[in-house]
């Protein structure tokens, strides 16, 4: 102080704090405004009057997250500080937190502690308490940080005159810091940092080393010194998230004991919200009703853009064979690559809505509470409320949801989780039990409003995770690893989702879906084509066969051509290779062209759609492409004269679509996240043989 | 002509599932292979 009668003082802070509020408060109109020398930065300063004799000179310091500056303004805030010399250096730091987002504040506040400077912590909006049903040990939070603790509230002027008698009283206020950093980091490079630079407190001298700048204020022996232990950036860069990491710890176990939200207690609307949503009955309700919206709202409104694309397609392809000369490449385009690709196309609409639908979700911050309200039941399957997450992300792709499982502490959790993601029902599944469910489940409504065909939808999401949570049960009793793991959630704010967020999201995720799966598909086709296409003497002389044999039948040319083009595909090379497996395959009801598409599709489920649309389209007599459903629902089995994809074969199909391991990408990550492949094996054998017998029970039920 | 165009389009095909599935991608590790939804 330079002189007794003012108390310089630095008012510091995280944005959105209050702090500006607080510096009004506390100067009123004895303020004055002008620019930090050299930069056009504001520099604001007023003067309080502390009591008859003394006043404060408050300087409001430009807002920041941590001591380590990243522009212009946050600099200002190092160089205030640790520059004793100069005309702005405090006396006393007043840190202003906000009391909801005290944890993320308070890591400024140790940093600053650690200059060993007197510090005072104002915990500003403490009118929010009661309504967000926060509690606070100040006595024992003031014992645990070393520092003078003062609750205000700038807007309400709440605590204004204990901040003043605190910063009157900053001589007896603490300067210990709240933790030692040096034995957390390196304690030899510390203390030969403090043998450097005795004058300093330890932290300053941290500070001028990691920091990419000069400091004038320094002597060139200092800098000289500064530069030397500059030397190793790598190391500078690691003790750096180690502080982080130390401070981190520090506050939790510190506010563990002090600070206490019971959101029972809350009144605010957030609070309100929350104890709604994460209600042990009306939580699971709602986000019951909420997924029943966003089922009927898939299959409602998806309809119209699915038709339109189905059936360009299917123009498309008569188009293209209509003006391109008549030969095989024409018949490749035309059978092959367009129907396989309008097979991904036609999805869009579908995948589109779903993906809108969870970035709502999680844009709104309902997702959070989600994943709190599982937590409980999480735990009784042998998870954590950490594997909701890689749960619902398996909405989307297994394989990123199962790298979304490393942030689960438990081994034991976390390989279960890796287990069982791959039964929720990802975007690859949805094409195939769309298809399916529009074949099978008549398009009709349950009292009035509730489409069944979405009702279905929602029944095989509700399946996959059954699946999962089945499964985990199991794998919890049968795994005999020893673990514990702590769950520990922050909710965000509730806020208006941001159409651009969502917008873009759903882009991103969509163009992933089209260019990812599209290529393999458009690759796939055209092999499938390829070898429905051709075949051996039988194939080749396949006109000639089947016209001796019906020469004595009146037959239409077209059923004519209908019977060559049949016999074309059965004694083709994919023909050949379905028979070979059609064995195995039929107690589940599939004929050989259902066993090619499920090969297939082993490597994407996706693939499904687009390899029959391939193989029907090469059976066709080549007049009436029609689209991929019509094509489908046409197909008739021989045996017994109906539709091929009824009821019993389309159930049989969607339980083993809904088991089944038919991601080669999911199997390459579960090998790469446990490093063994014997989890990804027992996923593909377990979940097949389920998918086989549960596939094969279903379709004898239903016969 | 047109069966060698349908020749080349098969062959690019082939090598680009044999690339995909049997040789290890130097492509973002967040991702294998064979997945639609996530970035390739």
């Amino acid at each position: 102080m330079t002189n007794d009668n003012v108390v310089k003082v630095a008012l510091i802070g995280n944005p959105n704090t209050g702090k500006t509020s607080l510096f009004n408060q506390l100067t009123g109109l004895k303020q004055k405004v002008g620019n930090y020398p050299g930069i056009t930065v504001e520099k604001k300063q007023g003067f309080c009057k502390l009591n008859e004799s003394v006043k404060a000179e408050i300087t409001d310091l430009p807002g920041t997250y941590s001591i380590n500056p990243t522009s212009l303004d946050e600099t200002l805030v190092l160089d205030t500080l640790l520059n004793e010399e100069g005309d702005a250096f405090p006396d006393v730091i007043v840190v202003v937190v906000d009391i909801e987002n005290i944890k993320r504040n308070l890591l400024l506040f140790t940093q600053l502690k650690d200059l060993k400077i007197p510090t005072i912590l104002v915990i500003n909006m403490i009118d929010q308490m009661n309504r967000k049903g926060i509690h606070i040990n100040v006595q024992k939070l003031e014992k645990q940080l070393n520092t003078k603790i003062v609750l205000a509230s700038a807007r309400k002027k709440i605590g204004i005159g204990d901040l003043k008698e605190a910063i009157l009283d900053y001589k007896n206020i603490d300067i210990t810091p709240v933790g030692d950093i040096s034995i957390k980091i390196d304690k030899e490079y510390f203390s030969k940092l403090k043998e450097a630079f005795p004058e300093f407190p330890l932290y300053k001298s941290w500070l001028l080393i990691t920091q990419k700048k000069e400091f004038d204020f320094i002597t060139e022996d200092e800098k000289k010194l500064v530069l030397k232990f500059r030397e190793n950036l790598e190391c500078i860069k690691r003790y750096q998230h180690k502080e982080t990491i130390f401070r981190y710890q520090i506050i939790n176990d510190v506010l563990k004991d002090t600070f206490n939200v019971d959101k029972s207690k809350a009144t605010d609307l957030r609070g309100v919200l929350d104890r709604v949503l994460t209600h042990k009955i009306f939580g699971y309700v709602i986000f019951a009703l909420i997924l029943l919206f966003i089922f009927q709202g898939i299959f409602n409104w998806a309809t119209y853009p699915m038709d339109l694309i189905d059936t360009a397609f299917a123009n498309l392809s008569s188009w293209t064979k209509s003006v391109m000369p008549p030969g095989t490449f024409t018949n490749l385009i035309a059978e092959g690559v367009i129907p396989g690709i309008g097979g991904v196309i036609i999805f869009i609409p579908q995948i589109a809505i779903l993906f809108t639908f969870i970035s709502i979700l999680e844009e709104t911050g309902y997702m959070s509470r989600v994943v709190f309200l599982m937590d409980k039941i999480m735990r009784k399957f042998g998870m954590s409320g950490k594997s909701v997450i890689p749960l619902i992300s398996g909405t989307a792709c297994a394989i990123p949801a199962i790298m979304a499982s490393r942030n689960i502490g438990s081994w034991k959790e976390r390989l279960i989780t890796i287990l069982v993601v791959p039964f929720t029902t990802c975007s690859a599944r949805l094409p195939v039990y769309a298809i399916l469910i529009a074949l099978i489940i008549p398009d009709k409504r349950i009292f009035g409003f509730l489409n069944l065909q979405g009702l279905t939808m929602m029944a095989m999401y509700l399946l996959g995770f059954t699946a999962a949570i089945s499964s985990s049960i199991l794998l919890h009793n049968v795994l005999k690893i020893k673990s514990k793991s702590l769950f520990v959630i922050e909710m965000p704010n509730y806020k208006l989702p941001s159409i651009k967020n969502i917008l873009y999201e759903v882009v991103e995720k969509t163009k992933a879906f089209i260019f990812g799966a599209g290529k393999i598909i458009l690759a796939l086709s055209i092999v499938l084509w390829f070898l429905a296409s051709n075949g051996s003497s039988s194939f080749k002389n396949a006109e000639e066969i089947v016209t001796n044999k019906v020469e004595n039948s009146e037959l239409h040319p077209q059923e004519l051509q209908k019977k060559i083009a049949s016999y074309k595909l059965e004694n083709s090379y994919i023909g050949y290779m379905g028979k070979t497996i059609e064995p195995v395959i039929k107690p589940m009801g599939y004929d050989w062209k259902i066993g090619i598409a499920l090969i297939s599709s082993f490597a994407a489920r996706e693939v499904f759609v687009g390899a029959l649309a391939t193989i029907y389209n090469v059976d066709s007599d080549g007049e009436n492409t029609g689209t991929i459903k019509e094509r489908m629902a046409a197909e008739i089995n021989p045996d017994t004269g109906e539709k091929r994809f009824n009821f019993p074969t389309g159930m049989s199909l969607l339980i083993f679509y809904a088991f089944a391991m038919q991601c080669v990408g999911t199997l390459a990550i579960v090998k790469r996240e446990t490093n063994s492949w014997k989890w990804p094996m027992l996923q593909l054998f377990g979940m097949g043989i389920l998918a086989y017998v549960s596939a094969v029970i279903v379709f004898n039920i239903f016969s | 002509m047109q069966d060698i165009l349908v020749y080349i389009a098969l062959g690019l095909a082939i090598g680009f599932l044999v690339k995909k599935y049997f040789f290890k991608s130097t492509k973002d590790d967040n991702c294998g292979p064979g997945c639609g939804s996530c970035k390739n």
